[in-house]
């Protein structure tokens, strides 16, 4: 634990960005926007496609001219995108694992340990990332070969399965909150502050748009100005 | 007035156990970057679909990004920014009110624009893409640096905050 301390002490004095990677932004948890809002919209635009026998009065109420083919496009397009983007996801996230140093002495609302939250949370990924692509052939074998002659494009089936999914996104998008928001992995601020160190002193220079009530930046712990690189 | 019909703040200072506006925002920002995307194929290879595609998710970013606004205000609400944080979580909330302005007038142009003419695009449409890619990007840019650069309700920021060693 001192020594990981220590660690981050040198680190976040050293110029780094202080989240222990070598760009100051996490890339993992920006692709999982697209990999589950392409997901999501393709599933419910798949389901609003199907459905759309009865919600024909209400497109016509909003004026809104609407074929299901144009609905199944979304479907399959978006889901095609997400198979795509997810791969990127995934290497991304276990780039970050890698080097990763989150804190051991600390348990998550499910009851887990930080590495053991990593591990579910990367075989969780792969896991998904399977399942996507999977999702996807199937869509595909649906759309072009299986039900090329059908009013309705994808079997109820493949829906069920896509609601299913969304639970287990739920519970990996948790696992992945405990990760941020619980254990700190690669949040600048909850390193600097395990390491001792007022996160003001460290960013004030920092934001894109400066604050006026930028006043208060007295150190966290008295003597750790002497650990401080010296501000401009 | 209202304190007593929400459950106790958690150590994410939340009345829920984690915060939504980030998972909101993932329909806004897949779908209106997907969206770009599929104009531009759309536009170079002459496929009507993609550009049905892409207003489709136009439409789904414009109604998501009033209730990623919504819990974004709460979620602001009870962020107890320290100093370092308050100007970029200003500037977040002054460009996410004006995206969503912004969104709902290109969905408006693009509803207009798929009535008279669905086969094709006009240039400046695609210009207006281009800007809006760059303002949603770095919109994403600032919501990033408030979780993972400031821990704006991460449990080691909040902690700190609630003992008054932070502010």
């Amino acid at each position: 634990m001192t020594s990981m301390v220590n660690g981050l002490l040198l680190e976040v004095t050293s110029g780094s960005p202080g989240n222990g990677l070598p760009y100051v932004i996490p890339i993992h948890p920006n692709l999982v926007h697209l990999t589950l809002g392409l997901f999501i919209v393709a599933i419910a635009f798949d389901i609003v496609a199907a459905l759309y026998p009865l919600e024909k009065p209400i497109f016509k109420f909003l004026a809104i001219p609407v074929s299901s083919a144009g609905l199944y496009d979304v479907g399959w397009f978006n889901m095609v995108a997400a198979a795509v983007v997810t791969f990127f996801t995934v290497a991304a996230g276990f780039y970050e694992i890698l080097l990763a140093q989150p804190p051991q002495d600390m348990i998550s609302p499910w009851g887990l340990n930080a590495t053991d939250t990593m591990v579910w949370h990367g075989i969780g990924g792969v896991l998904l990332l399977g399942l996507i692509v999977g999702m996807t052939v199937w869509r595909g074998f649906q759309r072009y070969l299986w039900r090329e002659d059908r009013a309705r494009q994808v079997e109820w089936s493949y829906l069920f399965s896509g609601l299913l999914i969304f639970g287990l996104m739920f519970a990996q998008g948790t696992l992945g909150a405990h990760l941020g928001g619980d254990f700190g992995v690669h949040v600048t601020a909850d390193r600097l502050l395990r390491a001792g160190i007022d996160p003001n002193q460290r960013m004030s220079s920092k934001p894109v748009f400066k604050s006026v009530s930028e006043s208060a930046t007295a150190p966290l712990i008295s003597g750790s100005n002497e650990i401080e690189p010296k501000e401009e | 007035m209202f304190e007593n019909l929400l459950p106790p703040l958690n150590n994410h200072n939340l009345p829920y156990p984690d915060t939504i506006h980030p998972i909101v925002v993932h329909f806004v920002i897949a779908m209106v970057l997907f969206a770009v995307v599929c104009d531009a194929i759309g536009y170079f290879t002459k496929n009507a679909r993609l550009h049905e595609v892409s207003w489709w998710n136009m439409v789904f970013a414009t109604i998501s990004i009033f209730i990623a606004i919504i819990f974004g205000q709460v979620e602001a609400g009870l962020a107890t920014p320290y100093a370092a944080a308050v100007g970029d979580l200003n500037l977040h909330t002054l460009i996410g009110w004006s995206l969503s302005a912004i969104l709902a007038v290109i969905t408006g142009w693009r509803y207009i624009i798929r009535l008279k003419s669905p086969e094709s695009l006009p240039v400046a449409y695609l210009g207006v893409n281009a800007a809006l890619t760059v303002l949603v990007l770095f919109q994403v840019y600032l919501g990033d640096k408030l979780v993972w650069v400031y821990g704006l309700h991460t449990e080691a920021v909040v902690e700190a905050a609630r003992e008054g060693l932070l502010r």
